[in-house]
């Protein structure tokens, strides 16, 4: 079965990538750091889509089903199979597609209705022979500037469908981009790598794009001569507040899973350290780190009672886990006495205990991910080729995007940290420090309204 | 022998006229205006010659301050250019090197004898490792610098931190010649004039 040979495939070609590598480079992986050859085998059913139908003209049928078609692929949680011509249309033909291997069929029918469109999507159990699951979303029209964002929100349910946990389409990807011209552009790209949006160029540095955990807003730093700031911007309104500022430094906001408080840093006069400020309530900031040494990117635990973070208290970056009262700081990251450690860059996945970040090894910089509840066992490196920095997980805490540089090129790229699929999200440009949305758009949204 | 009468008539008139000279007539005085003209000529002859040494004496003036003038000009080159020199950093460290020290020693020496000049420090790193950590590591490039400095009794107030990370790259390239230019400080005078100059 084919899936069985891609899972061969992936630790062989990760298996040849270190011995090459050992030819020109003589540093070599740390202690305590796991290479990512545990991808899990996990079970690909393979799905099918045929070609949707309906009312509403085909350039907006074939525009729909493109943007599905990919999105379930991009979800890794399927072996995406042709359609036979003798199938793509008429009744559906459980055996026929049984014989082909195929678990699920996909069919779609796409009408215009409601000053939008229509789909109405099937999922069919080809195994028992039955329809597992249908349901009727209501989409922009094809050009409208929600279009795609609706289409993505239903793939993502055809996701939850099969899984049982919803997909990561209808997302997007803030990041910074660098110009030629010495600006700095704050950016959006949906999580397909379609509809690249300026969000604000400014001729002052723009750093550590966060989104709020309601996707409506998003903090960010802004670095001139005469100082820096934290500043939160409606996404809707492109209304600013300034949450915080200060002459020197101040950085790396990171919003709590209830939206209501933001750790950030700011420089103290020595170093940075980690602050808390009431997003909700407009004030009260409030150290929480007193330590030597710079301490940096705060990031929540799902139950907003620790934060991952950086620090170089012990003379190099590592990834410490503490109380967000500043209790009990515990080194994650592989610490070594005497041994050279870089790790910086954490961000706590949104559905558990990993937090990932990036670290120095063989050389350059790779993703590793650790686990926040055990401290001092070995940590997955997720990464072995050319350079990989600033992770950031997907909503479903599985996926996470980084700026990389590869054969195909620099720019961000989204991996699947359980099977190590990798793919570009967007390339050509000076894309650094990557933020993943939450979920933008859910499927309840599109209900269709009446019968 | 009309030839003999004239010889002797020109002998005749030459003795004549050799006795007018051994008595010559009174000569006439200069007039009023002849002296006048003499006095005024003499003035401004005067006036000339006053002028002239004047004109020479500007011109030294000139040449002595253009001279004081460059020389300053050329003292505040030499004290801007002792300030404005850049110290440079090891890989993820922002310690001061050996070297560097004695770079920063000679501009303690040029703010001394400049009290009213401020410096802008900025720090800088190279390509590598975290954007938002490069950023702070310049911070603490610049504040190590700073300390330095006011170590050597400047004045905090006169020297302002900066970090620029490794967003302002001197030398392009991702190689170790590279990144050693660019883990840096730079220096910049922001307020204040030089002693020397205006």
């Amino acid at each position: 079965v084919s899936w069985i040979r891609r899972l061969l495939f992936v630790p062989l070609l990760l298996g040849a990538a270190p011995l090459a590598a050992q030819v020109t480079d003589t540093t070599r992986i740390p202690t305590g750091v796991r290479l990512g050859l545990i991808y899990q085998p996990v079970y690909h059913p393979k799905l099918a889509v045929r070609p949707f139908t309906g009312g509403a003209g085909a350039a907006r049928i074939e525009a729909v089903e493109a943007i599905v078609r990919r999105d379930l692929d991009f979800s890794d949680r399927f072996e995406l199979g042709p359609v036979p011509p003798s199938l793509a249309s008429g009744p559906v033909d459980y055996r026929a597609w049984n014989s082909l291997g195929v678990v699920f069929l996909l069919t779609g029918d796409v009408d215009v209705a409601d000053g939008g469109l229509h789909l109405r999507l099937v999922l069919h159990d080809v195994v028992y022979g039955t329809v597992k699951e249908t349901h009727s979303f209501r989409l922009a029209d094809v050009g409208a500037p929600d279009f795609r964002m609706t289409v993505h929100a239903a793939s993502d349910e055809v996701v939850r469908w099969v899984t049982g946990q919803r997909g990561f389409a209808a997302t997007r990807v803030a990041f910074i981009r660098r110009n030629g011209d010495g600006s700095y552009s704050l950016m959006t790209v949906d999580s397909d790598g379609e509809n690249v949006q300026e969000v604000l160029r400014s001729n002052d540095i723009l750093m550590s794009p966060a989104f709020s955990p309601d996707g409506r807003r998003m903090a960010y730093s802004v670095g001139r001569d005469d100082g820096w700031q934290i500043v939160e911007r409606d996404l809707a309104s492109g209304s600013v507040r300034v949450l915080a500022s200060r002459p020197n430094l101040a950085m790396t906001p990171s919003y709590a899973p209830d939206g209501r408080r933001i750790a950030l840093s700011l420089w103290t006069g020595a170093d940075t350290d980690i602050y808390d400020y009431d997003v909700a309530r407009g004030c009260c900031l409030r150290r929480i780190t007193t330590a030597r040494g710079e301490d940096l990117s705060p990031t929540y635990s799902p139950d907003g009672r620790r934060l991952a973070y950086m620090s170089d208290r012990l003379g190099q970056p590592h990834i410490y886990v503490m109380t967000v009262d500043g209790r009990d700081a515990t080194v994650i990251s592989p610490y070594v006495y005497g041994e050279p450690g870089y790790y910086t860059s954490p961000q706590w996945s949104p559905t558990g205990s990993l937090v990932a970040f990036h670290g120095r090894s063989r050389g350059d910089f790779q993703i590793m991910v650790a686990d926040a509840d055990r401290p001092g066992a070995p940590v997955q490196q997720l990464t072995q080729e050319g350079r990989s920095e600033d992770p950031s997980w997907a909503p479903n805490g599985r996926h996470l995007v980084f700026a990389g540089v590869r054969a195909e090129g620099r720019g961000l790229y989204v991996m699947d940290s359980v099977t190590g699929r990798l793919r570009p999200l967007i390339l050509g440009g000076r894309y650094l420090v990557p933020d993943w949305s939450p979920t933008l758009l859910q499927a309840s949204a599109l209900a269709v309204r009446g019968p | 022998m009309k030839h003999h009468r004239l010889i002797i008539l020109a002998m005749m008139g030459t003795l004549a006229l050799g006795g007018c000279r051994r008595t010559p007539p009174e000569p006439p005085g200069p007039t009023a205006e002849e002296l006048d003209a003499q006095r005024r000529a003499e003035q401004e002859r005067l006036a000339r010659e006053a002028a002239e040494r004047e004109r020479l004496a500007r011109e030294a003036a000139e040449r002595e301050r253009m001279e004081r003038e460059r020389a300053a000009a050329e003292a505040t080159a030499r004290a801007r250019a002792i300030i404005e020199e850049m110290v440079h950093f090891d890989y993820d460290r922002f310690n001061i090197r050996q070297g560097d020290a004695e770079i920063l020693r000679r501009k303690v020496d040029v703010l001394r004898q400049n009290p009213s000049i401020r410096v802008r420090i900025s720090g800088h790193a190279d390509e590598r490792g975290s954007t938002e950590y490069n950023l702070a590591l310049g911070m603490r490039r610049g504040t190590a610098v700073r300390e330095f400095l006011t170590g050597h009794g400047i004045e905090a107030g006169r020297l302002e931190v900066v970090s620029f990370g490794e967003e302002r790259p001197i030398a392009q390239g991702s190689n170790e010649a590279a990144w050693a230019q660019n883990r840096r400080a730079e220096f910049e005078v922001v307020g204040g004039s030089f002693a020397g100059g205006q």
